[in-house]
């Protein structure tokens, strides 16, 4: 193996982010993405790319073991990951939000009683209320959180929304925006330095690709659906 | 066994055979080469007031230790760290010694930590302090100290990262920041999150300066990142912060070791204790630094001595594991070079022979 090795999230951001780096002039052999293989190098062999779950990416490249990342500022906040964040890639957008039922939403969280939360996103959202001063009581899902507020299990939610069209058919309402989301380019902090001129080096690639894609749609219309065959 | 008995507490290792073996001998290395550098060594308590290392290291970091009453009712805690504990010892005991004291530490620290990534609660740090000189030599003389004791266990492939506190703060002062603002500036600066360090500057900075920056907090590289950080920056402090890397990075080169140092505008770890020169140490193999130090002038005062102060640590954890695989097979085991002796029959001469064999420096095993 050579060059930097460069972790990708499975899923919602894996074919724009492939998309980019073709764009930037880093391509995959052809195929590659079929196949079950979890680790490829790229054509110039310079880069090798892992695939793993999007909450693990922060993981791979917090230990070194991958020397960059792509994944979303949702599961980079949560991961609390201490890593360096260079580079807003911007696509990949959504926000993190509290949401609940249209009542909910009026009467607001009693600030007295402890607010009962469904979430994938338990540290965001512990900070969230502690920042409010509310007490919070989490309650920890890993998945169809907004069934957690329909059901009557929590009180509100914390969940990413991106066109808001699950809360809408779930009859429930965004409360509130917690944060905005989008793609992040990470690094690991020893491999900032130890690979500077390769890191360094995909950094102005991947800037000089997003510069020439313009907007973020592009790069989002450009993914090839082939790479959906990689899922989690 | 019940599960209480086979439970271990969270952070904490037990460590046997060759891990052990590996870490005395790097322990033995590192603490040859401070002694090699005139640092005496310190044996430190275990424990001491919890005051203590709030006043050393802040209240906040102070906040990981672990901590417990004494019989008379006062707050102790397990030490997290060794150079608050040296500091006070210099500030009272040391107050009359001549300057500079030089002295080496070895030992573990306990802090109780959020489960991150390879954090134990308890580690091992090897490190030394050079108290009384404000100057460059000092500075300099730590930074070669640490090249030569990663030198003597066998770790290639590290490079040291030379930052400066000067630097940064001339921009926080030029920029006229409150003590919020600064420490948000400083988090987006530690990220390098450069497109939100363009918004946070926007209400404070026109373009030029702005992109200036930007620029100059994600500039690291050698020597020549100086030049072109002199001619973007105009204040006084950070310009004089310069100069100081300037000299060290110098020296560095005339005496062949600039290729293991990386000067990085960017760093700004431990800004509320440091305030000169500071560095990190990583090696290939590793994700996070395997040790860093500083210069921190303000620590003294806080026991009621104001002198200056320039030290680092190195995780002996962290050494150990890069040099376990080329070290471990030089280092006698536990079972090869051993001359075993049965114990059946006359004890007497069975143990006569061992005390022999002993005396001529061999290894004996009676089974």
């Amino acid at each position: 193996m050579s060059g930097i090795t460069i972790a990708l999230a499975k899923g919602r951001l894996q074919d724009s982010s492939l998309a980019l780096f073709q764009h930037s002039g880093i391509s995959l052999p052809d195929g590659v993405l079929d196949s079950r293989r979890l680790l490829v190098e790229d054509n110039s062999n310079q880069y090798n790319f892992i695939f793993v779950k999007p909450g693990d990416v922060p993981t791979y490249v917090e230990y070194g073991v991958a020397d960059a990342g792509i994944c979303g500022r949702d599961v980079l906040m949560e991961s609390a990951a201490d890593v360096h964040e260079p580079l807003d890639l911007r696509f990949g957008y959504c926000r993190l939000v509290l949401a609940g039922r249209p009542e909910s939403a009026e009467r607001g969280y009693n600030p007295l009683v402890a607010a009962r939360v469904a979430t994938k996103y338990p540290r965001i959202t512990a900070d969230y209320f502690q920042r409010h001063g509310v007490p919070v009581e989490l309650i920890v899902l890993s998945g169809s959180v907004e069934l957690a507020a329909v059901l009557g299990l929590a009180h509100h939610i914390v969940d990413l929304v991106e066109t808001g069209r699950t809360l809408r058919d779930n009859g429930l309402v965004v409360i509130d925006t917690i944060a905005e989301s989008t793609a992040r380019l990470i690094v690991n902090r020893a491999s900032y330095h130890l690979k500077r001129m390769a890191v360094m080096g995909l950094i102005k690639l991947l800037r000089d690709g997003l510069q020439t894609a313009g907007q973020p749609e592009v790069i989002q219309s450009q993914a090839s659906p082939a790479s959906d065959r990689i899922q989690q | 066994m019940s599960s209480s008995l086979s439970k271990i507490p969270p952070g904490v290792q037990y460590i046997f055979d060759t891990e052990v073996r590996v870490r005395r001998w790097v322990e033995r290395q590192v603490m040859d080469v401070f002694d090699g550098w005139s640092y005496s060594e310190i044996i430190l308590p275990i424990f001491d007031y919890a005051d203590l290392f709030a006043l050393g290291m802040g209240k906040i970091q102070a906040e990981m230790t672990y901590r417990f009453t004494g019989r008379d009712g006062k707050l102790l805690a397990l030490r997290p760290e060794m150079t608050s504990l040296v500091a006070r010892t210099v500030a009272t005991r040391f107050r009359e010694s001549h300057r500079p004291i030089r002295l080496s530490y070895s030992g573990e620290v306990f802090r109780w930590d959020e489960p991150r990534p390879a954090r134990q609660h308890e580690f091992h740090q090897i490190g030394l302090e050079h108290v009384g000189s404000d100057r460059l030599e000092a500075d300099t003389e730590v930074l070669i100290i640490a090249i030569e004791a990663l030198r003597r266990v066998g770790i290639e492939g590290f490079m040291i990262t030379l930052g400066h506190v000067g630097f940064i703060q001339g921009i926080a002062e030029k920029l006229e920041l409150d003590a919020a603002a600064r420490s948000q500036m400083y988090g987006i600066i530690d990220r390098k999150e450069t497109e939100e360090f363009d918004e946070f500057l926007r209400p404070h900075a026109d373009e030029k300066t702005r992109e200036a920056f930007c620029r100059l907090t994600t500039l690291s590289g050698k020597k020549e990142i100086l030049t072109e950080a002199k001619s973007l920056i105009g204040n006084e402090r950070s310009i004089a912060a310069l100069d100081d890397l300037g000299r060290v990075y110098g020296i560095a080169e005339a005496i062949g070791i600039d290729e293991h140092i990386d000067i990085d505008l960017g760093d700004v770890g431990g800004l509320d204790y440091y305030t000169g020169l500071t560095f990190k140490i990583y090696a290939e193999g590793l994700g996070t630094a395997l040790g860093s130090g500083g210069r921190y002038d303000n620590l003294l005062s806080q026991f009621g001595l104001s002198e200056p102060a320039v030290g680092f640590s190195l995780w002996l954890d962290w050494l150990a594991q890069l040099s376990a695989a080329r070290v471990a097979p030089t280092l006698p085991g536990s079972n090869n070079n051993v001359s075993t002796l049965g114990a059946n029959g006359d004890l007497a001469s069975v143990f006569k022979e061992a005390t022999r064999l002993r005396a001529t420096g061999t290894r004996v095993e009676v089974v």
